[in-house]
C-alpha cells in the first residue's frame, strides 16, 4: 500500500547568523594572535664539561659594553669576525667560539654576536666571563 | 500633480562572496597567527637575525630587564632555587636544555651567573630565546 506523505516545504536556512559568528570568529583571531616568529640561540656546554671540545683551539671573542669585539685580543669589526670564523670553520666544522661580554654588556649585543658567528657557520657558541669580570670568590 | 513612479525592484545581494573573503581571512589569520606570546613580566626578548627552528623545552627561567630570575611566578627566584628545581625535574639527569627568556635589556653579568649556575648544575645545553627578524634590505 503506497503512502502519500505530505511534502515538506524546504525553508530557506538564515544566513545572518551565520555571518555574524563568522566575524565573531574573524575578530577573536585577529586580537588573540600575532605575527611574531621565534627563534633561539644555543649555548654549547662550557668549556672543560666535554661536550665540544675539538681540536682546534677554541676563538676568544671579547665583547664591549660599547659594542666593540676584540678577536683574540684584537680589535676587529663584526664583518672581520664573521669573516675570520667562516675560515676557521672551513677548516674544522666543530670551532669552538667562546664569547666573552662585559658584565654591563646587554642580552641584545651577546645575542648579536652569537648571530653573526651562527651566520658564518658556528655550530659551538659557548660564553665565559670576561677575565676582567672574574670574581676571586668563585674559586 | 501626482507622478507615478516606476517601482523598484529590490534585488537580493548575493552573499556568497562576501563569506568566501571573510572564509579566507580566517584562514589566513589562523596560518599566519600565533597564539598570544606576551611573556609575563614584560620581556622583550633579544632581536635575532638568524632564524632557527624555536623547540621550547621542558623547563624555562625567565630574565627580567631587572637582571633577577623568575620560573613560573612573579617572584624572583636565586639561582640555587632555580638550580634546585633543575635537580627536581630531571633536566640534567636526561641531558635536556634548559630555555632561558632572557629581557634583550638584562646584562651580560645575569647571563653569565645563570650559565655558570647551570653548569654547576649539570645542565649542558642552554638555548636563550629570541624573536626572529628578517635583515632589512636598508637596515643594519
Amino acid at each position: 500500500m503506497r503512502i502519500d506523505r505530505p511534502k515538506r516545504k524546504l525553508e530557506a536556512v538564515g544566513l545572518t547568523p551565520l555571518i555574524d559568528m563568522i566575524f565573531l570568529l574573524l575578530l577573536f583571531f585577529l586580537l588573540g594572535s600575532d605575527f611574531v616568529r621565534f627563534s633561539q640561540s644555543q649555548l654549547a656546554p662550557p668549556r672543560g664539561t666535554g661536550g665540544t671540545d675539538g681540536m682546534s683551539q677554541p676563538a676568544i671573542i671579547s665583547l664591549a659594553e660599547t659594542g666593540e669585539v676584540q678577536w683574540n685580543g684584537a680589535g676587529v669589526t663584526r664583518a672581520q669576525m664573521r669573516e675570520r670564523a667562516a675560515g676557521l670553520i672551513e677548516t674544522d666544522a666543530e670551532q669552538l667560539f667562546v664569547v666573552m661580554p662585559a658584565a654591563a654588556a646587554e642580552v641584545q649585543q651577546v645575542v648579536g654576536v652569537m648571530d653573526d658567528l651562527s651566520a658564518a657557520g658556528a655550530r659551538a657558541v659557548t660564553l665565559e666571563r670576561d677575565v676582567f669580570d672574574i670574581d676571586l670568590a668563585d674559586f | 500633480m501626482k507622478i507615478n513612479r516606476p517601482q523598484r525592484k529590490f534585488k537580493s545581494i548575493d552573499l556568497l562572496p562576501l563569506i568566501n573573503v571573510v572564509f579566507l581571512l580566517i584562514l589566513f589569520v589562523l596560518i599566519a597567527g600565533r597564539p598570544t606570546t606576551d611573556h609575563p613580566g614584560e620581556i622583550e626578548v633579544a632581536i635575532s637575525r638568524q632564524e632557527t627552528a624555536y623547540v621550547a623545552a621542558p623547563l624555562s627561567v625567565r630574565l627580567g630587564a631587572d637582571d633577577k630570575f623568575y620560573l613560573t611566578g612573579d617572584a624572583p627566584k636565586s639561582l640555587a632555587e632555580i638550580a634546585a628545581r633543575v635537580a627536581e625535574t630531571g633536566v640534567a639527569e636526561q641531558g635536556l636544555a634548559v630555555e632561558l627568556i632572557a629581557d634583550r635589556r638584562a646584562h651580560a653579568a645575569a647571563l653569565m651567573d645563570f650559565r655558570q649556575a647551570m653548569a654547576k648544575a649539570g645542565v649542558g645545553e642552554i638555548r636563550i630565546k629570541t624573536e626572529f627578524a628578517a635583515e632589512q634590505v636598508n637596515g643594519k
